[in-house]
């Protein structure tokens, strides 16, 4: 068998990622004890994890450098263009949302809206979706200072538990579409090691 | 103001030495094979009027394209693909050609690209289109031709995955959904996302509904036809049944043609709202993470410019190839550098001198310095090894012994 590159996005869903793949019965003691290393083996099957942040295990995977990728539905949203989308890994569950200050009628009025968002594209295309203009101003931060701050009328994004929205006096609007971890695979990977990967899928589904 | 005088557009760069060399090999090696089976070549305008690539059938992403307008204020494009326009050609300049026409082109296209990912926007493609026949000779020949280019090219470990598009439209036009929900069912099955096309589907509780989920799932080798045929057992549609047939004998006759081993199927290779009609079908190498040449056939597209023929083609991408050549090393071996040196009153004699040593099939180098000190520790520096000395009319030889160091 080939040798198989994947990238998982660290942190939580690397984190996650890791016990699924311990389910499956890989050694992931190398992943567990990393130190610095970028790049760490499982010995069976022969694989190489690569651990990268989300948009890079997107563009990892896209280029064909990595074979398969772990990333959250809201990267692929936002950067995602040709690769085969083949899992939902069930984990990293949450929520794209429009959230607005508590009482405010997001929908009222003529004037354009202003939306803050650390995702302008998903942001845009749902507006669109809905045949609305809106002006997004990018967030790399907590994007729910914006509204607070008179910066916006309201903000797209990540919502778990709705605590933090809460506590800073805005409410959800409504859901835009639902987020989990997903397994994503280069084009070309899976047409020609098509045994390897599918394998490997299938071992996957049987733990999730 | 800023002035980007000194950098390339995103999408856009320079090329040197050795990449121009692979280059241009791939590129004479596909020309040789085309004219080769009786293709003669087309050369069609780097930028046309967007109308052209606005056809019915074509419908090119608008936001993918390259634009400028004439002096009249019409919309240009900078040419985004080479089959629309070559249509065009054929419908117009060729009409009552004897027919088949077979066409091959290496030309540039252009696309519009964010450049953060390291994609080209200015891609070089060499492809062929037959034109006006619409037997499975016809399939036949311009598949075995992909993969003679490939060959050709100097990769021997490439695969070709063929597919139908007829099935998926058949199976679309069964389940009857608009055409915002037909596209996103396109588009997951294409990026083969089960899981969202599970949702999409969950809807339509029909047999083609059914299918349509399981297409993203048939591929791989000879085995996927069983598996379609099992799939497809309850329509007992003879139209259906006439396409899986036809993709299998084109299978199997490709096996005959030496291609066993080399060949796959996806059922589930549905190119984005593309003009292919029939067959479709991609090549892959394990050097590159995306197809390296597609094609297919295209039997609507030429009458979007008022003839009707049939025709089939396919491009190869020659900067992936290229890239893969120069990083497996496959580049053929330069020929042999050799300096040629005189004093400046014997510079007609070595220019002559010159023309003798490229008849001899090396590359020779008048040297322009001044000394014979400097034009040794040049050819030191630059790996040239041999020096011809021009003399009072006669030729020495000095062994530099250059290092290459470049």
């Amino acid at each position: 068998m080939s040798k198989l590159r994947i990238a998982l996005t660290k942190g939580r869903l690397e984190d996650k990622t890791v016990e699924l793949f311990e389910q499956m019965g890989l050694d992931c003691s190398a992943i567990r004890s990393k130190g610095r290393s970028l790049i760490l083996h499982i010995p069976e099957p022969d694989i190489d994890v690569v651990l990268a942040k989300a948009a890079d295990v997107i563009t990892y995977v896209e280029s064909g450098v990595c074979d398969m990728g772990v990333v959250g539905k809201d990267t692929i949203q936002e950067c995602g263009s040709s690769f085969y989308e083949v899992l939902d890994l069930g984990f990293g569950r949450c929520r794209f949302a429009l959230a607005v200050p508590a009482g405010s009628d997001f929908y009222g009025g003529y004037g354009t809206k202003r939306i803050a968002t650390k995702y302008p594209k998903v942001a845009r295309s749902y507006f669109e979706g809905k045949g609305m203009d809106i002006d997004v101003v990018k967030i790399e931060g907590s994007v729910e200072l914006a509204p607070l701050l008179g910066l916006a009328d309201g903000i797209v994004d990540i919502v778990e538990t709705g605590r933090t929205l809460k506590e800073n006096g805005l409410e959800i609007a409504e859901y835009v579409s639902d987020i989990s971890a997903r397994l994503i695979v280069n084009i070309a990977s899976l047409k020609l090691k098509k045994k390897d990967i599918e394998d490997f899928i299938e071992r996957i589904e049987r733990c999730l | 103001m800023r002035r980007y005088d000194r950098i390339t557009p995103d999408g856009a760069k320079d090329r040197l030495f050795e990449q121009c060399d692979v280059r241009r090999e791939v590129l004479s090696a596909l020309s040789a094979l085309f004219s080769a089976r009786s293709y003669r070549e087309a050369i069609t305008p780097g930028f046309e009027f967007y109308d052209v690539f606005d056809s019915s059938s074509s419908s090119l992403p608008q936001d993918g394209m390259f634009k400028l307008t004439d002096l009249k204020g019409r919309l240009l494009v900078a040419r985004p693909d080479s089959t629309v326009p070559i249509a065009r050609l054929v419908a117009t300049r060729l009409r009552g050609h004897s027919l088949p026409i077979r066409l091959y082109y290496s030309q540039n296209v252009y696309r519009m690209v964010s450049g953060s990912n390291g994609q080209s926007g200015e891609i070089m493609q060499a492809g062929v289109e037959l034109i006006g026949s619409s037997t499975a000779k016809s399939d036949i020949e311009v598949l075995t031709l992909a993969a003679e280019a490939l060959k050709r090219c100097g990769l021997s470990d490439f695969r070709i995955e063929l597919g139908h598009i007829g099935i998926y439209k058949y199976l679309i036009n069964r389940i009857g959904c608009g055409d915002e929900q037909r596209e996103d069912i396109r588009s997951c099955i294409e990026s083969k996302n089960y899981a969202a096309l599970g949702d999409l589907l969950s809807g339509f509780d029909s047999p083609a509904a059914r299918a349509l989920g399981q297409l993203p799932r048939l591929f791989g080798g000879e085995e996927v036809f069983e598996k379609a045929a099992v799939l497809f057992r309850d329509f007992a549609d003879e139209d259906l049944e006439k396409v899986l047939g036809y993709l299998k004998s084109v299978y199997r006759t490709l096996q005959r043609c030496g291609l066993d081993g080399k060949l796959m199927v996806d059922f589930g290779l549905v190119n984005q709202a593309d003009y292919y009609t029939g067959i479709i079908f991609h090549g892959y190498i394990s050097e590159a993470g995306e197809p390296v040449a597609s094609g297919g056939r295209y039997d609507g597209l030429i009458k979007d410019f008022g003839e009707s023929l049939p025709a089939t083609g396919f491009a190869v991408n020659v900067d992936l190839v290229s890239a893969a050549l120069l990083q497996s090393g496959g580049v053929r071996e330069q020929p042999e550098r050799v300096l040629v040196f005189c004093r400046e009153d014997e510079t007609a004699e070595a220019l002559g001198c010159i023309g003798e040593l490229e008849k001899s099939g090396v590359t020779a180098e008048f040297c322009t310095l001044e000394s014979l000190d400097e034009a040794v520790s040049y050819a030191k520096k630059t790996g040239i090894k041999r020096i011809c000395v021009v003399e009072r009319g006669c030729v020495r030889t000095i062994d530099a012994g250059g290092d290459a160091d470049e």
